[in-house]
C-alpha cells in the first residue's frame, strides 16, 4: 500500500514538473532572442526519430556541418549561425507545432525541412503566414512552393529528372519498351508514377506496355509478373520502395525475365541489394547526389563529412548542407537577415555550385538540378554508372 | 465579430495556441471514444477511421463547395454518424475480443479505400484551403472542445447514458430489464463517431493537409490512450488524459531524443499504479466538496465506492 502511494506521488510529481517545467522553460526563452542579436537563428524541422529518421538525422548532421563551416569563416554579415533543432517523429500535428514553436519562440529567420512532402505541406502555410523562410531539402512532391513566395526547396525534383533519365534510355541504353509498376498506397509511388508516364509521353522511342499496381508491404508478386512478362520490356520501372522492388525482380528472374528495373532514390538501399541478391543486378536507381559525382564541391564535402562523421554522406545530408549555404549566400547577397528581404535573393540563386549538385531557382521558385546520377547494381554494390547532365534554363 | 476573434487570437503566443488546439482535438476525439469504450464497454479500435471520414468529408465539403464552416463541421460528424450506423448494426451484435478485431479491420477497409478513392486524391491526400468562415479556427476548435465536454457529461448524466453502463457491466441483466442492447450500442456508437468526424473536420482545416495514411491504426491507439489514461468512462479523466498525451511530446521535448522512451515509462508506471486510469473510480462531485470543506454526503461517498463512475 505504502508502495503505492510512493509510487502515485511520484507520477503526480513527474507530470507537474512536466508541465510546469515546460511553462518556466519557455519564459526563459522568450527574453532569449533580445541578448543574442549577433546570431542568425535557422530552424532544423525533420524526424529524428521513428520511421523517417532516416532522412532527418543525415538532414541535421549536413545543416551542422555547413553551419560550422560558415560560422568558422566569420558567420554571414558578421553574425554566427545558430541552429534550432526539434524532432518532429514525422508527425503532421507535431510537424504543425515545432514549425509554430520556431517562428514564436525560437525567432528563427528561416527553416530547413522537411525532408518529406507531407510534413513540409503542413508546415508551409504556416511559415508563409508568419513570413519566414521555409527551404526544405528533400520533399519532392506537389504542392509545396505553391504555399506562397517564401517556400523554396533545393531536391532534384521527379518531373525534372525523370525526363532526362527516359531521354538518356532511349537515346543511349535505346530501351524500347517499358512496363511501369506503381505501389498504389504509397503517394510517393503514385506521384513518381504519373511523372514517368506523363514524361514517356514526349519521348516517342519509349513505349509503356504494362502499367501494373502493387501494395506497400505485399509479398508475393507473381499475377503482375505473370501479366508484364508477356509484354516482353526492356526495363521494368518501379516508383515504390526497396522490399517490394527487390522481391519483384526475384519474382521476375524466376519466371525467367531479362529485363532488369529502374525506380527512384526510394529503392536506393542496401537492403534492396541484401534482398534481391543476384536479380537486381543491373537494376539502377536515379538520384539527385552521388559521393562519386565528381565536382570539385561535392569531393570536398564528403572527404569533410567522412572525416567529421566517419560515414560516407547520402543525398539528404548533402542537400542539408547546400540548403544551409544557399540561406547564407542569399543573406549575403541581400546584404540582409530579414526573411522579407533574403527571399528575393534566395529566388534569383542561379548556377549555385552546391554539394549535390548545380542548382538554379526558376521563376516558379521550383529548383532545377544537375547533373543527375544513374547508379547501377554491379557485384552486388550500388556503382556510378553515369552522370546524366539536365538541362538548365 | 470575425475580426474581434481574430485579434483575440492574435495576441495568444502561436505555439501555445497550437498545442492548445492539439488539445482541443484531442479532447474532442476522446470524449467520442469514451462514450463507446468508457460508458457503452464496446471496444473500438477503429476510431481513426471515423476520425478520417470526417476529415476527408469536410474537405470535400470546403473544396467543391461553399458550405459555411459550421455546417460543414455538422455533415462531417453526421456523415461518419450515417456509417456508423451502418457498420454498427452488423458488427455491434459482437463483444470483446471479436468486435475489436472488427472495428480493427473497418479501419484498414476505410483506410484502403481512400487511398484509390479518385475524389480524395487516393495516396497524394488533400490540401485544403482556408475554411469558409471567418471565426479563427483555434477559437472553434476549443468551443467544439467545450460543447463536447458538456453533451457527454449530459449524456452520462441520462437515463441513456445509465443505460450504456447497464449494458457495460452487464448486458444479460441489462436486456433482462428491458434495455434494447443492440440498439443503445448503436446510438453510442453513432454519437462516438459523430465527434470523431467533427475532430476530424477541425484536424483537416487545422492541418491544411491530410492523407489517408495518417489516420492508421496508430492514430486509433493514441486516442484509446488518452481514453484509459484519463480513466475509462470518466469525462474529467478523459479531458485530462487528451491534455496530458496530447501536451506530452511538447512538454517533454527538452529531453530531446529520450522522450518517447519517458512517455511510454510514464504510460507503464500509470498502469500500474492507476489501473482505472488518472480520474479513474474518482467521483468528481465527491472530491469538489473534500475540498470546499463539506463533508461528502452519504449518497457521493456510496458513489465513490462504485468505482469507474
Amino acid at each position: 500500500m505504502t508502495f503505492k502511494k510512493i509510487g502515485m506521488v511520484v507520477l503526480a510529481a513527474v507530470l507537474a514538473a512536466g508541465v510546469f517545467g515546460c511553462k518556466k522553460k519557455d519564459e526563459a526563452k522568450e527574453g532569449a532572442p533580445a541578448a543574442s542579436g549577433n546570431t542568425i537563428k535557422i530552424g532544423f524541422l525533420g524526424a529524428l526519430t521513428g520511421d523517417v529518421a532516416m532522412f532527418g538525422g543525415p538532414s541535421l548532421q549536413g545543416m551542422k556541418m555547413a553551419a560550422e563551416e560558415i560560422n568558422a569563416a566569420g558567420g554571414v554579415l558578421g553574425k554566427k549561425i545558430e541552429i534550432a533543432e526539434a524532432d518532429n517523429r514525422g508527425d503532421k500535428q507535431e510537424g504543425a507545432s515545432i514549425t509554430q514553436k520556431f517562428i514564436s519562440r525560437d525567432k528563427v529567420v528561416a527553416i530547413i525541412g522537411d525532408p518529406t512532402t507531407g510534413i513540409t505541406k503542413v508546415a508551409a502555410p504556416i511559415a508563409q503566414k508568419a513570413g519566414v523562410v521555409l527551404l526544405s531539402g528533400g520533399s519532392t512532391g506537389p504542392g509545396v512552393v505553391e504555399n506562397g513566395d517564401f517556400i523554396y526547396r533545393d531536391t532534384l525534383l521527379d518531373s525534372v529528372a525523370i525526363p532526362a533519365c527516359i531521354g538518356y534510355f532511349a537515346n543511349t541504353l535505346k530501351f524500347r519498351n517499358v512496363a511501369v509498376i506503381t505501389s498504389d498506397n504509397n503517394d510517393y509511388s503514385v506521384g513518381l508514377s504519373q511523372t514517368f508516364r506523363d514524361a514517356a509521353k514526349s519521348v516517342p522511342e519509349i513505349k509503356i506496355v504494362a502499367d501494373e499496381k502493387v501494395k506497400d508491404g505485399d509479398k508475393d508478386f507473381s499475377a503482375q509478373i505473370t501479366n508484364i512478362k508477356g509484354k516482353n520490356p526492356d526495363v521494368i520501372f518501379f516508383s515504390g520502395y526497396y522490399t517490394e522492388g527487390a522481391l519483384i525482380m526475384k519474382e521476375a528472374r524466376k519466371q525467367g525475365m531479362k529485363a532488369v528495373m529502374f525506380g527512384g532514390d526510394g529503392l536506393f538501399s542496401p537492403k534492396f541489394i541484401e534482398l534481391g541478391g543476384p536479380a537486381v543486378e543491373g537494376s539502377m536507381v536515379a538520384l539527385g547526389f552521388s559521393p562519386e559525382q565528381g565536382s570539385p564541391e561535392t569531393t570536398k564535402f564528403v572527404a569533410d563529412f567522412k572525416k567529421k562523421y566517419n560515414e560516407v554522406p547520402g543525398v539528404f545530408a548533402a542537400q542539408a548542407y547546400d540548403s544551409m549555404l544557399l540561406l547564407a549566400d542569399a543573406m549575403k547577397r541581400a546584404n540582409s537577415t530579414d526573411p522579407k528581404v533574403f527571399k528575393n535573393e534566395l529566388a534569383k540563386t542561379k548556377n549555385f555550385k552546391g554539394a549535390s549538385g548545380t542548382i538554379t531557382i526558376r521563376a516558379n521558385r521550383e529548383p532545377i538540378k544537375s547533373p543527375l546520377s544513374l547508379l547501377m547494381v554491379k557485384d552486388g554494390k550500388f556503382v556510378l554508372k553515369s552522370t546524366v547532365a539536365v538541362k538548365m534554363e | 465579430m470575425g475580426n474581434f476573434l481574430q485579434s483575440l487570437v492574435g495576441g495568444i503566443d502561436p505555439y501555445l495556441m497550437q498545442i492548445l488546439v492539439n488539445i482541443g482535438i484531442g479532447i474532442i476525439l476522446a470524449q467520442g471514444l469514451n462514450v463507446i469504450v468508457g460508458f457503452a464497454g464496446q471496444l473500438s479500435l477503429g476510431h481513426a477511421a471515423f476520425v478520417s471520414i470526417g476529415a476527408f468529408t469536410s474537405a470535400l465539403l470546403t473544396i467543391r463547395t461553399g458550405l459555411p464552416f459550421s455546417l460543414n463541421v455538422v455533415a462531417s460528424g453526421a456523415f461518419a454518424a450515417l456509417v456508423a450506423v451502418l457498420i454498427g448494426f452488423p458488427i455491434l451484435r459482437l463483444t470483446g475480443d471479436y468486435l475489436a478485431i472488427c472495428t480493427l479491420g473497418f479501419a484498414e477497409i476505410v483506410k484502403v479505400f481512400l487511398l484509390n478513392f479518385e475524389p480524395t486524391n487516393k495516396a497524394l491526400g488533400l490540401t485544403i484551403p482556408g475554411a469558409h468562415t471567418d471565426i479563427p479556427m483555434p477559437i472553434y476548435v476549443l468551443g467544439l472542445a467545450i460543447l463536447s465536454i458538456l453533451l457527454v457529461s449530459s449524456v452520462n448524466s441520462s437515463r441513456f447514458g445509465r443505460a450504456l453502463k447497464a449494458i457495460r457491466e452487464d448486458e444479460i441483466a441489462a436486456e433482462s430489464m428491458g434495455i434494447y442492447a443492440t440498439g443503445y450500442k448503436v446510438q453510442a456508437f453513432a454519437l462516438g463517431s459523430f465527434l470523431a468526424g467533427v475532430g476530424g473536420a477541425l484536424y483537416a482545416h487545422f492541418l491544411g493537409y491530410i492523407n489517408p495514411s495518417d489516420f492508421g491504426f496508430m492514430k486509433s491507439v493514441d486516442i484509446l490512450c488518452m481514453v484509459v489514461l484519463g480513466g475509462l468512462g470518466s469525462v474529467p479523466g478523459t479531458v485530462i488524459g487528451a491534455a496530458v498525451l496530447a501536451s506530452a511530446p511538447e512538454f517533454l521535448r527538452f529531453m530531446a531524443q529520450y522522450r518517447m522512451l519517458v512517455y511510454g515509462a510514464l504510460l507503464v508506471f500509470l498502469m500500474v499504479f492507476r489501473p482505472n486510469g488518472l480520474l479513474g473510480g474518482v467521483n468528481m462531485v465527491a472530491v469538489l466538496l473534500k475540498v470546499l470543506g463539506k463533508k461528502p454526503s452519504g449518497a457521493a461517498l456510496k458513489k465513490n465506492r462504485e468505482g469507474r463512475g
